[in-house]
């Protein structure tokens, strides 16, 4: 371990020496000092929030981020390049430790780094919310300043109704071409996601959700329902009337509430928690209007209840965005073992455009092609390459998810607990898997190298 | 009078006494040829070289730029891989890492971390060795000492000249006590005072039974120290044996004697001729080399001169690496004869023009040299020299070094 630690220290110290350290935290504390006062915000408890937290931990992560991950590729490959690695190599230090040590030296720059921009973040708000009318103070402290875990609503299995709607519809599957039947599939699958999310007018939609595990937790304190819904109007300011019954079905306990609430954003408004038996939680909704509403099956009806304070779901947060950056250092390792610094940079790079691009992969992967549709045939157009792509895109699009699923900086603006199980997924599926995958391979490349190459003589 | 081949390994007891036992590093059939991106051919750096170096030995590489010397080295060291061939080091692959804490490197060029300082490096170095805090601190001071920079342990690498660099990187290659020191070209960027100091070193080592691998294109450095070469060329090995082997000329004989009258030379010349033709006799003054009348000339200004900015020249060899086997004196003792024998050295290390016709015996010569008021012959280096050449070596010592600092 005192190898490793020496490698880490040596990353550690050159950021100093070269004052990298010092510009990053420049860097960092100007864009959380500074994009408060380029960007006015508009008096709310939540504009204050978009600034604060939302845009200056966007920019603390993307700078972060792209540091961690040129340095993380200069670290290595420049070092190989330079010959330095020549004399540390001919030590008594295996190359796994030598680039686990780079590793932890990154992660530990970025740890500081993460520490400091995060400290002043939240110095900041609380600073500035003390400034805010009384009226958007009290929101802030309820909605905001608040770690509040979500229930999400567990739709039910839908593969036995799709089945069955495509043996009615298809009689000789093998008789038809896979493109054609691919597409079948997908009409039928949105209809039936359709019958479970849609409420026609004058029509109710019934959720249960068991809450029994935390019956003793929450005592009779009082709930958050969060929803969203579509409508075929999406115009923000129109609001639409929302009836909502809560409590155990026919009886006295219910209760109900009107809320008239605009379309395709989250809203929240609080009910009482009136449990049945069994601990769960019943909400009926009825559609009084003269269109149909559509919740989302994903994220259109979440419960939410306090779980802990703002400081430590600050905390869980910035750890989640710590969980981003090991990642990519490591990526940007993995590269620089086998690549040189330019090369390493722009692959890395590419790699990460590539996560950012999740809804194209997305869409790819749902419209089954890369050609896209085509309005003279009225249906999407194939192609051989799809074949390769799209499966390829739909291993990659999982792979991004196992990242993506994770949005630490909505929950912190939105008052949503990043609870502790969060946190240890996030660090299980994306510091040890994809981080895990990374390392193997970077490892292995480093340690195949040859360091004394021509090529590596600059 | 006495005939004198006095070749410098013999002053190194493991010249004398060739170890036997397990050969430290073991060479069969080495080859290395480097690809091209798409895996063809691009250049055969090493050709099917086998060698094999003794505990204890001092071992040259020698050969040209560009003959396999470093790929040879770097091969033995793990950096590179062999295409085809064999290596053991301490009887275990090259990438073996526990052997590697038995091994010093200095690589042909500084490739040292330029943010850190002279201290910083050498307790870097240690860590990776698992040296505990004490004993790093304690060989740092001794290291530092020892290559002469501990006045200048707080300025980073990078700041440093060459030469400054050259010896953080031969401190950090000893820090491990290291039983096999492979040193690539050591003596590169550094001052005469610092190519006698790693000579020094070298047999320090040597008398320690330390085995040290020597790669050099620097005919001087390979001859002062080792007890055996290999000679590279074109990745290929031309010519291995020891130094007496391979430089000795058993049908030539050299009589160095103090100044003689003119009537004693003709009849020693007269006795000689009886058996030798005269054209094959040469009759000259012996002189001492450069380095050793370069070392005077800073010895002296040294004593005028306390202060420089750069590295000072170096103090003895660091405790810890002289062991127990080395008394001070002795390590003296070798010095000096070193030294003294450079002077024949210089003349006998240009035999073979003699062989081929040696120029004739010319009177006038010989007159001149037998003259009464014949020039002082040149002080050996522990006599000091005249007043007046002095002042021309400190010219020439000026020019090379700059101006003295401001007093």
């Amino acid at each position: 371990m005192k190898k490793v630690l020496a490698i880490a220290g040596l990353t550690w110290k050159s950021a100093f020496r070269y004052r990298l350290f010092w510009i990053m935290a420049a860097l960092l504390l100007g864009a959380v000092v500074g994009l408060p006062l380029m960007l006015k915000d508009d008096g709310t408890a939540k504009g204050l929030v978009q600034i604060l937290l939302t845009y200056t931990l966007g920019a603390v992560s993307t700078l972060l981020g792209i540091a961690t991950l040129w340095l993380s590729c200069g670290t290595l490959a420049k070092e190989v390049e330079e010959c330095q690695m020549q004399v540390v190599t001919v030590k008594p230090i295996a190359r796994w430790q030598i680039w686990l040590g780079k590793w932890l030296g990154l992660l530990a720059l970025d740890a500081a780094l993460l520490a400091l921009a995060g400290a002043a973040i939240f110095a900041l708000l609380q600073w500035r919310s003390g400034r805010l009318p009384a009226a958007e103070q009290k929101i802030l402290r309820d909605e905001i300043f608040i770690a509040r875990a979500a229930v999400r609503y567990h739709p039910p299995d839908l593969s036995g109704e799709i089945e069955k709607r495509m043996r009615q519809r298809v009689k000789d599957p093998a008789a038809m071409d896979p493109a054609t039947l691919a597409e079948i599939r997908q009409q039928i699958t949105g209809d039936v996601r359709s019958s479970i999310t849609e409420v026609t007018p004058g029509h109710r939609r019934r959720w249960g959700i068991d809450l029994h595990s935390l019956r003793e937790r929450l005592g009779g304190q009082a709930l958050e329902l969060r929803v969203k819904f579509h409508t075929a109007n999406p115009d923000p300011d129109i609001r639409y009337l929302t009836g909502w019954i809560v409590g155990p079905p026919n009886s006295p306990q219910q209760v109900g509430i009107e809320q008239r609430l605009p379309p395709d954003s989250f809203q929240e408004f609080q009910i009482p928690n009136v449990l049945d038996d069994k601990g769960i939680l019943w909400v009926d909704f009825l559609n009084p209007n003269e269109t149909s509403l559509s919740f989302p099956m994903e994220d259109g009806f979440e419960l939410l209840y306090p779980e802990s304070t703002f400081g430590v779901n600050f905390v869980r947060g910035l750890a989640i965005i710590f969980c981003w950056l090991a990642l990519l250092a490591s990526i940007g390792l993995a590269m620089a073992s086998f690549l040189s610094f330019p090369v390493a940079a722009f692959a890395s790079l590419g790699l990460l455009l590539m996560g950012l691009s999740s809804g194209t992969l997305s869409t790819v992967v749902e419209q089954g092609t890369i050609m896209g549709y085509d309005s003279a045939k009225g249906g999407y157009s194939h192609s051989p390459i799809d074949l390769v792509i799209v499966p390829a895109f739909g291993v990659a699009l999982k792979i991004v998810k196992l990242v993506e699923s994770f949005s630490p900086v909505d929950s912190l603006s939105t008052g949503k607990s990043v609870t502790w199980g969060e946190l240890g997924l996030a660090v299980a599926q994306i510091v040890l898997l994809l981080g895990g995958v990374f390392c193997v391979f970077g490892i292995i490349c480093f340690t195949r190298r040859e360091l004394a190459t021509a090529q590596g003589n600059v | 009078m006495s005939a004198s081949a006095v070749i410098p390994a013999d002053a190194a007891p493991a010249a004398a006494n060739p170890a036997s036992g397990q050969p430290v590093v073991a060479v069969r059939g080495l080859t290395k040829i480097f690809k091209d991106f798409w895996g063809r051919p691009r250049a055969k750096a090493v050709d099917n070289v086998d060698f094999e170096v003794r505990p204890g030995e001092v071992f040259g590489l020698l050969g040209p730029n560009g003959s396999g010397k470093s790929t040879t080295v770097k091969m033995l060291l793990g950096l590179l891989y062999p295409t085809r061939g064999h290596i053991e080091v301490f009887g275990h692959s090259p990438r073996h890492v526990a052997t590697k804490a038995k091994i010093g490197y200095l690589p042909e060029e500084s490739y040292l971390y330029r943010f850190l300082d002279s201290h910083e490096t050498l307790d870097f170095f240690g860590n990776l060795f698992d040296l505990t805090s004490a004993q790093r601190r304690q060989r740092n001071e001794e290291l530092l000492e020892m290559v002469g920079l501990n006045q200048v342990r707080t300025r980073v690498v990078g700041e440093f000249s060459k030469g400054m660099q050259r010896r953080i990187g031969l401190a950090q290659a000893l820090i491990n006590d290291p039983d096999l020191v492979i040193l690539d070209e050591p003596t590169a960027g550094l001052d005469p005072i610092g190519c006698r100091e790693v000579k020094d070193l070298i047999l320090a080592l040597a008398r320690r039974r330390k085995t040290v691998i020597l790669s050099s294109h620097l005919l001087s450095d390979v001859e002062d120290v080792c007890d055996r070469v290999v000679i590279y060329y074109g990745g290929r090995v031309h010519a291995m044996g020891s130094l007496k082997e391979l430089l000795v000329q058993p049908d030539t004989v050299r009589i160095t004697a103090p100044l003689l009258s003119r009537q004693t030379m003709e009849k020693v010349l007269a006795i000689i001729r009886q058996d030798v033709a005269a054209e094959r006799i040469q009759i000259d003054n012996p002189t001492q080399n450069l380095e050793s009348y370069f070392l005077e000339v800073v010895r002296q200004a040294k004593e005028r001169l306390a202060e420089t900015s750069g590295a000072i020249s170096g103090s003895r060899v660091a405790a810890y690496l002289r062991g127990d086997a080395e008394s001070a004196p002795e390590t003296d003792k070798v010095l000096e004869r070193l030294t003294l024998s450079a002077a024949p050295k210089a003349v006998e290390s240009a035999p073979a023009p003699a062989a081929q016709g040696a120029p004739k015996v010319d009177q006038a010569r010989l007159e001149s040299l037998a003259k009464a008021a014949a020039p002082e012959p040149p002080s050996p280096s522990l006599s000091p020299p005249p007043p007046v050449d002095m002042d021309k070596a400190n010219q020439k010592l000026s020019s090379l070094l700059g101006p003295p600092p401001d007093r």
